[in-house]
């Protein structure tokens, strides 16, 4: 990929897919990609490999179940899509069809919490916490456009299945350098170092925690933003990192508050017995969400930067 | 073509199947999906060791045809269909069939028994699988074909119409659907509850070439595997709908709603054994 892109600017994620899969079906000739009437941004390769190429129509259910039959042929799929209706009408083909099996599917789900703007039928606000329940499922939220490009290039070499959460994926902002980055499965990152707290996000959330944490360094809190971008395996010795040197931790996620990455991390305290200063989580409450952009859905319910800054303030100040 | 004696072969086989399966039955302790096993016993004989250009020695061969049981709950007769052509040992089945750890459960598992295609079980999800297999060796250009046997009661499931109109509109030739039209599901009689006919024209609809065999007819079945179309010849996806009856040969389970899935006590097993034995011997005699 030719595009140079610098910290703070924003680029289309669904266009990364597009050139990335380009780039890795020259390469592998078992790479298919599928969707159910999803994807302009696949339009490339559909051009450059029709016979690798599968739409199957308004159908999330039986494209991975498609999917399905295509890997236990020793190839590997890309499946996109939209996440509920690939998280929730599909559920049991990529449950039973795909975990069960272990089998090499990549979905690839757009419109991450409440960016889709189509409302609650079209909100994603479950699909971690249906996706990180499967047995041999790896489970990835976007943060930066290029690292869609890393995740799909590492998931070549992975035998199992993966999902992988982008927001809108329209216009994402680069939160690293192009060099600095290095992403892996099991691991998060730090996207802001920070000694007063740390802020656990994914997807998005990690700009929008990002600007919260320069808003408190005037302050005077400093505050550590750690993007756990793989969500399962979530990177244990991250966590306990953070917590050792920081203390207060917020979880902070554009998906339902309970179920997500927030009870990834409540639980591995709880298992190992780590006891952080503060926690408190910042996400989606118990409601169907209306209408609206991501950024009005994320003030509505609390989850913004202002939320962030205003909730530190209070707590450690 | 099959000769007479390849016909009477395929019979003595089925026979054997149905004493085998009612035995175990009777004597496991478990329970078996048994109206719906006697329903493929036929069918699953013709198909393993005649339709099928399969070779146990060599599971991953690419060019074996593939064979998706999407009616997973026929494991058994699977299985047992599979075991004369030397895929597994039959005692072995027997020994530890929906034991701890066994490889051998009430529906299939490829992770514990690679020998099987794929793991099945929970109802309409096997046409988009074979679907899947379909079109990966139509793009390498494999001639093999993929088979894909279903009930006719999991074809309520919207997710087979969805595969099945994916299978035309991606001129599937390579995929053979056989449908077991047993017209029973575990709680009702499918046309009672869901009216599925006229239920050939529906496939015909979907763009599939279709053949209507009565699937207890073992020349019938062979004839409508001898004239599948070759995945060269033909674009269309091709269904086999084979007319069934639950619990077929065993005349208290016959048509009985109570049979879908049970255990036989030993009074009841020699009954049902009487009853295929009693047949066999007329088929025998007939000869």
């Amino acid at each position: 990929m030719a595009i140079t892109l610098n910290f703070g600017d924003f680029f289309s994620g669904r266009s990364v897919i597009g050139d990335t899969v380009l780039e890795l079906g020259a390469k592998h000739d078992n790479l298919w990609v599928l969707t159910p009437d999803i994807g302009g941004a696949l339009g490339g390769y559909k051009k450059e490999f029709p016979d690798r190429f599968v739409d199957v129509g308004i159908a999330e259910a039986n494209c991975l179940g498609v999917a399905a039959g295509l890997a236990l042929e020793g190839n590997i799929c890309i499946v996109m899509g939209m996440i509920p209706f690939l998280s929730m009408r599909a559920t049991e083909q990529v449950r039973t069809d795909i975990c069960y099996q272990n089998l090499n599917v990549r979905i690839i789900g757009t419109g991450g919490g409440l960016t889709s703007g189509g409302g609650s039928t079209h909100n994603a606000m479950e699909d971690i916490a249906i996706m990180k329940s499967f047995v041999n499922m790896t489970v990835f939220s976007i943060s930066d456009p290029l690292m869609i490009r890393d995740i799909l290039i590492l998931s070549m070499e992975h035998q199992g299945p993966m999902f992988m959460r982008l927001a809108e994926g329209k216009k994402d902002r680069v939160m690293y350098e192009q060099d600095a980055r290095s992403f892996g499965i099991g691991r998060g990152a730090i996207a802001r170092e920070g000694k007063d707290a740390t802020i656990f996000c994914h997807g998005e959330m990690v700009g929008e925690a990002y600007d919260a944490a320069e808003i408190l360094k005037g302050e005077g809190i400093d505050v550590r933003v750690a993007d756990m971008y793989c969500i399962k395996p979530v990177d244990e010795e991250l966590i306990k990192k953070c917590v050792d040197e920081t203390g207060n931790v917020l979880v902070l996620e554009d998906h339902l508050m309970y179920g997500g990455l927030a009870s990834t991390i409540s639980d591995f305290f709880v298992d190992n017995k780590v006891v952080p200063k503060t926690f408190k989580r910042l996400g989606i409450p118990q409601v169907y969400a209306g209408f609206g952009s991501g950024p009005e859905q994320r003030k509505k319910y609390g989850y913004d930067v202002t939320a962030v800054v205003d909730y530190f303030k209070k707590t450690l100040k | 073509m099959a000769t007479q004696q390849e016909i009477y072969h395929l019979k003595e086989l089925a026979h054997d199947m149905r004493v085998k399966l009612l035995t175990l039955c009777g004597t496991y302790g478990g329970v078996l999906h048994i109206g719906g096993d006697l329903s493929m016993t036929d069918l699953m004989i013709a198909i393993y060791n005649y339709g099928l250009n399969v070779d146990s020695s060599d599971i991953a061969l690419p060019t074996r045809d593939r064979f998706v049981l999407s009616k997973g709950h026929g494991a058994m007769a699977m299985y047992t269909a599979m075991s004369y052509k030397g895929f597994f040992n039959y005692d072995d089945i027997v020994k530890t069939y929906g034991k701890l750890d066994s490889a051998y459960g009430m529906h299939p598992c490829k992770v514990r028994l690679p020998g099987v295609e794929t793991s099945s079980g929970s109802l309409g999800h096997g046409l988009s699988i074979a679907v899947g297999m379909a079109i990966s060796a139509k793009q390498k250009k494999q001639n093999h074909r993929v088979f894909c046997y279903m009930g006719d009661g999991e074809t309520c499931e919207g997710s087979i119409w969805e595969a099945a109109m994916a299978a035309h509109a991606k001129d599937l030739g390579n995929l053979i659907g056989v449908i077991d039209r047993n017209k029973q599901m575990m709680t009702s009689f499918s046309e009672e509850s869901m009216k599925m006919d006229p239920y050939p024209d529906k496939w015909k609809a979907f763009g599939w070439d279709v053949t209507e065999i009565d699937g207890h007819n073992m020349e019938e079945i062979v004839n409508a595997l001898d004239h599948l179309k070759k995945p060269n010849e033909t674009d269309k996806p091709q269904a086999i709908v084979a007319n069934t009856v639950k619990g077929k040969g065993v005349s208290f389970m016959e048509r009985n709603i109570g049979w879908h899935a049970g255990m036989l006590s030993e009074e009841d097993m020699n009954k049902a054994l009487k009853d295929v034995n009693d047949a066999w011997d007329k088929e025998r005699g007939a000869k």
